[in-house]
């Protein structure tokens, strides 16, 4: 589980390969594997009604449940749609990079990901922070925030910052709108302004909100940090269930 | 001051409040799309608003 990378991600990307790649179906992908999973990890309340996965984690990463949309078919798969559906190369290129990028930053955690189904079910874990998506969202956030993922996170944000061109005007108008009709039909009913501050969006909502959890976590609550493989070990990670018997 | 730097100090100025706000309400940092309709507030029709009233 990553709270900023999701965000930042496709800006380096995009700073890599150019006019190949598209912004909005590599941010689509990015995201694509928590839009229907999310919400259902933390729970929600409709009308008084508490709606929550029994079991989140297995839920959110394993099989039964949604984890195949953290797998690399999942992007194959939808990409192969988006091909077949708009003929753009560039936008399921695109969607596919956004989507493994996702699946494989979520591999870091203790929990990991099914990142080869449905060909086997095992996780690939690196383990390097806790799976706290269980608990509530602010343990998550605080645990997070004080372990090696807000790291991680922040390698993003740094990149970002040191690759400022990509989010520049120009490089709005030379790269980013040529490679993407999505842009001149926005640009119909929109200003210039507007359409930069669309493009610009994620990479402000990814770097702002890990500079405000940090500051909740560490000024406003007392999360203590520890950076030992797999922590904090203050909260209680998820991993992957067992592998039942053969 | 140019154009650059004033669009710069725009969204300089957007992310200290969003992120002031976000520390005081951090509900505000779970939705995406309330970070998205919060910049589009805060560089572009805000900003459209008092050009038309001044």
């Amino acid at each position: 589980m990553s709270w900023s990378a999701h965000d930042l991600e496709p800006y380096a990307i995009q700073r890599y390969l150019g006019g190949r790649v598209a912004i909005v179906p590599l941010l689509v992908g990015s995201y694509s594997p928590d839009l229907a999973t999310k919400w259902f990890v933390y729970g929600i309340s409709i009308a008084g009604v508490e709606l929550r996965a029994e079991d989140p984690a297995r839920f959110h990463r394993d099989w039964p449940g949604m984890g195949f949309t953290h797998s690399l078919t999942f992007g194959v798969a939808v990409a192969a749609l988006i091909l077949f559906l708009t003929h753009s190369r560039v936008w399921a290129l695109s969607f596919v990079i956004g989507q493994w990028l996702h699946a494989i930053t979520d591999a870091f955690d203790t929990v990991g990901t099914m990142l080869f189904f449905p060909f086997t079910t095992e996780h690939v874990a690196i383990g390097a922070w806790a799976y706290a998506g269980h608990l509530d969202r602010w343990t998550d956030a605080g645990a997070y925030f004080s372990s090696w993922g807000f790291v991680m996170d922040g390698v993003w944000v740094v990149y970002g910052l040191v690759a400022w061109r990509v989010l520049t005007r120009s490089y709005f108008r030379e790269t980013i709108a040529p490679a993407d009709p999505f842009w001149r039909w926005a640009g119909r009913f929109l200003p210039e302004v507007a359409l930069l501050a669309i493009y610009r969006a994620s990479f402000f909502y990814g770097t702002t909100r890990w500079v405000a959890w940090l500051i909740w976590a560490h000024v406003v609550h007392d999360y203590p940090f520890d950076f030992s493989w797999g922590g904090p070990d203050w909260v209680a990670a998820e991993h992957p269930a067992p592998e039942a018997p053969r | 001051m140019n154009a650059a730097r004033k669009t710069l100090l725009a969204y300089l100025t957007a992310a200290a409040v969003y992120i002031a706000l976000g520390v005081i309400l951090p509900e505000l940092l779970l939705s995406w799309i309330v970070g998205v309709a919060y910049l589009l507030l805060a560089v572009w029709l805000v900003p459209a608003l008092v050009r038309r009233v001044g």
